[in-house]
């Protein structure tokens, strides 16, 4: 657990039921790819009832996050986000729902 | 054949100049950035000669995969055997090859595809390309057949074979390395493993541990008892632009370090497992499943905390995208891609690491593909399970039978001469209604993109003039963005498809490595600029775009001219009729597959069908 008090899963071995401890509404974010990498986390659970205030609260406990791939309320170049494993979703105002996993990766698929 | 030929001679000619020049084609007008002839080598009478290229040509179909489909037009050779003597095999190289833009050392290798009796074009990467072009020719092209196993060397002007006996059945590894003992580092070789020598349809050509991989171009050279082909030059072109090209390229080079290729350049492409396994697009047991419950013991990210991992990267590139991960037999490390690492993985059912690296150093040791063969090698699983192939052995999830299954292919024992047909000749020998489930189009196996929850890649593996195939069309690239419901994909799309195959053309052809696409803003716009800065041509997008839909129709033009027809732009039955079991939506039916390929035939002009306009096929190329 870190100091602010939220719960971040190292590579999903912790239990996210355990603790929700922010207030507010609360979706998971699954990272993969680069986002993973500056997270350092598999995933986390983040607060916000719309996708640019998802990507504020995660720049604020993910710095390193943050600087590589958003841009205040924004994605930055070369990253997505996908809403519930279904839809490709970019745009800030985008309403999301209690308990919604969010999807942040790397833009390019190819192999 | 058509062409103005300047200059033949047998196994040797001396038509010396040197150093960086302006080339003049027959009308005498400079052409910067090629050299304006390309040799033909007849392999069984030993005449080698100079042929060259017309300016309108070379502006037309640019280099790489537009060049050789050009060339294959020329020749004729859609109506050839692809692995008969008088079948054309070309490497062709590009006008950004040798110039300092990142990522273009590349050469493309094209013939009639063995497994899929259609157009077949493959890319390599680096030394081969620099020396290769610096022989100052653009294009390499192979007729005939040695009459025992050679080694083809071209030393700049000169031309001559040497017996390859003492290196039958060697590895590429080991081939390379008797290479470089023999010749020296300043020739730069292309080689066959075993797989090519036995001429196994999915054989590939090696250089430097990268392979020429899809569509059996190994076998074809094999074929030509050829094992290697060894190049070396001095001659250099000329750039339109020297200063200005090197003000670009820097420029390149620098937002080649930036976020659109941090993903390669850190982790690899290997870092799709993950991703497209949470998306339940991650081709599973012979695509029965589209997610891998043990995916994670096989990630990158798992394997980067278990295991020594290194960089590398191909020539004049500064992204440098390979990681190759140790093995823990102490036997070297091994580059690993996504797409070697789900076929060899959850594609045959294997969740152990190590097996996996193993498969990989032992498909690229022989020469094989390892899409082709793991996807072969999955559908057989899948038949012995089912009980329509005699091999109890062969099971998903057993390391020891991939292995085994891998060895055989190439040493021509037990099961291997079933296995090295490919999947679709393979399920015409089993019979019993195989072919639903054999995972090709076109009779080229499916790479790891499952098309039921990727469904405008589902049109893009459908419609490719390859076969099924992620790097001639880059549709997934739409299916990852909001412009489509990747799951409920409509016609009024299937133009995003054209966009993207005709990207992928024209890189291809140019050739840069498509890593880099995603620093483009508009990619006809900036390569219009670069290729206007190497050849002095003005070119616009415009001109782009339609040399890329022309390149496009001249591939389809080549599968008309050998047997295409419209049932074969289509996916195997079980993609039509089964949803993915993890994902009831992700559910493709065989109408809407056939809406999609009638808009995507439309949106080029073509007939719904797919034919070609009598106009437009007249302005092709012709033998
Ligand atoms: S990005 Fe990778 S494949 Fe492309 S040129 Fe560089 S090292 Fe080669």
């Amino acid at each position: 657990m870190r100091k602010d008090g939220r719960l971040e899963i190292k590579l999903g071995i912790e239990n996210r039921s355990k603790e929700r401890v922010s207030l507010g509404m609360q979706v998971t974010v699954e990272l993969f790819g680069i986002p993973r990498a500056r997270a350092g986390v598999a995933w986390t659970v983040a607060n916000g009832s719309t996708l640019g205030d998802v990507f504020l609260d995660l720049a604020k406990r993910f710095p390193d996050l943050g600087e590589a791939c958003l841009q205040g309320r924004f994605l930055k170049d070369g990253y997505t986000a996908n809403l519930r494993g279904e839809q490709f979703v970019t745009d800030p105002a985008i309403h999301l729902n209690e308990g919604d996993s969010i999807l942040l990766l790397s833009l390019d698929a190819g192999g | 054949m058509k062409g103005t030929q300047s200059c033949s001679c047998r196994w040797t000619r001396a038509a010396k100049f040197k150093g960086p020049r302006a080339e003049k084609n027959s009308l005498m007008h400079p052409i910067f950035g090629y050299h304006g002839r390309y040799l033909r080598v007849d392999l069984s009478t030993g005449l080698s000669t100079e042929i060259l290229l017309e300016t309108q040509l070379l502006r037309e179909y640019l280099g790489g995969s537009g060049l050789g489909v050009a060339l294959m037009l020329k020749e004729g050779a859609a109506a050839l055997n692809p692995l008969a003597p008088e079948a054309v095999l070309a490497f062709v190289f590009s006008p950004l090859v040798g110039s300092p833009l990142t990522t273009s050392a590349k050469f493309a290798v094209v013939s009639k595809s063995p497994l899929t009796e259609r157009l077949n074009d493959s890319l390599a990467s680096s030394g081969f390309a620099l020396a290769g072009k610096k022989t100052g020719y653009d294009a390499i092209v192979l007729v005939g057949r040695a009459e025992k196993l050679s080694i083809l060397l071209i030393d700049e002007h000169r031309v001559r074979l040497e017996s390859a006996e003492d290196l039958v059945g060697f590895s590429n590894r080991k081939t390379q390395e008797n290479l470089l003992r023999r010749f020296g580092p300043e020739f730069q070789t292309a080689t066959i493993g075993p797989a090519g020598e036995r001429l196994v349809p999915y054989a590939t050509i090696s250089h430097d541990g990268r392979h020429a991989g899809r569509g059996g171009s190994g076998a074809v050279l094999g074929s030509k008892n050829i094992k290697a082909i060894a190049v070396r030059g001095t001659r250099r072109v000329a750039w339109a632009s020297p200063p200005a090209l090197m003000s670009l390229a820097k420029k390149l080079s620098k937002k080649s370090f930036g976020p659109a290729t941090a993903k390669y350049r850190e982790l690899g492409t290997a870092s799709n497992l993950l991703m497209f396994n949470r998306l339940n697009v991650l081709p599973t047991r012979n695509f029965q499943q589209g997610s891998f419950e043990n995916a994670a013991a096989i990630s990158p990210e798992e394997l980067n905390v278990t295991r020594d991992r290194t960089r590398s990267s191909c020539a004049a590139c500064t992204i440098g995208c390979e990681h190759l991960y140790s093995l823990k037999s102490g036997d070297g490390s091994v580059r690993l891609e996504y797409e070697n690492l789900f076929a060899l993985g959850p594609l045959c059912g294997i969740d152990n690491a190590e097996i996996v690296l193993e498969a990989t150093r032992r498909c690229d040791d022989a020469g094989i593909d390892t899409i082709s063969a793991g996807g072969t090698i999955g559908f057989a699983m899948e038949c012995a399970e089912r009980g329509l192939l005699d091999a109890p052995w062969l099971r998903f999830g057993d390391g020891n039978a991939l292995l085994r299954s891998l060895d055989s292919i190439v040493s021509g024992k037990e099961i291997g001469p079933l296995l090295a047909m490919g999947s679709r000749r393979m399920a015409m020998e089993i019979g019993q209604d195989s072919i639903r489930f054999a995972p090709q189009v076109k009779g080229l196996e499916l790479p790891g993109y499952d098309p039921r929850g990727l469904q405008m890649m589902a049109l893009g593996f459908a419609v490719s003039t390859r076969g099924a195939d992620h790097n001639r069309s880059g549709a997934y690239e739409v299916d990852f963005s909001e412009a489509v419901d990747r799951r409920n994909v409509g016609p009024e799309s299937a133009h995003l498809a054209v966009e993207t195959e005709d990207k992928a053309a024209l890189m291809d052809s140019l050739i840069l490595c498509k890593f880099l696409r995603g620093i483009f803003a508009d990619l006809f716009e900036e390569s219009a600029e670069i290729l206007s800065l190497v050849t002095g041509w003005e070119v616009t997008a415009k001109e782009l775009r339609a040399t890329a839909q022309r390149i496009v129709t001249a591939k389809k033009r080549f599968n008309i001219l050998a047997g295409w027809t419209p049932s074969e732009d289509t996916l195997p039955l079980r993609m039509l009729q089964n949803a993915l079991p993890e994902d009831s939506e992700s559910h493709l039916s065989a109408e809407r597959l056939a809406s999609l390929i009638k808009a995507y035939n439309l949106a080029r002009g073509w007939s719904e069908e797919g034919w070609l306009p009598l106009g437009q096929a007249a302005s092709l190329p012709v033998g």
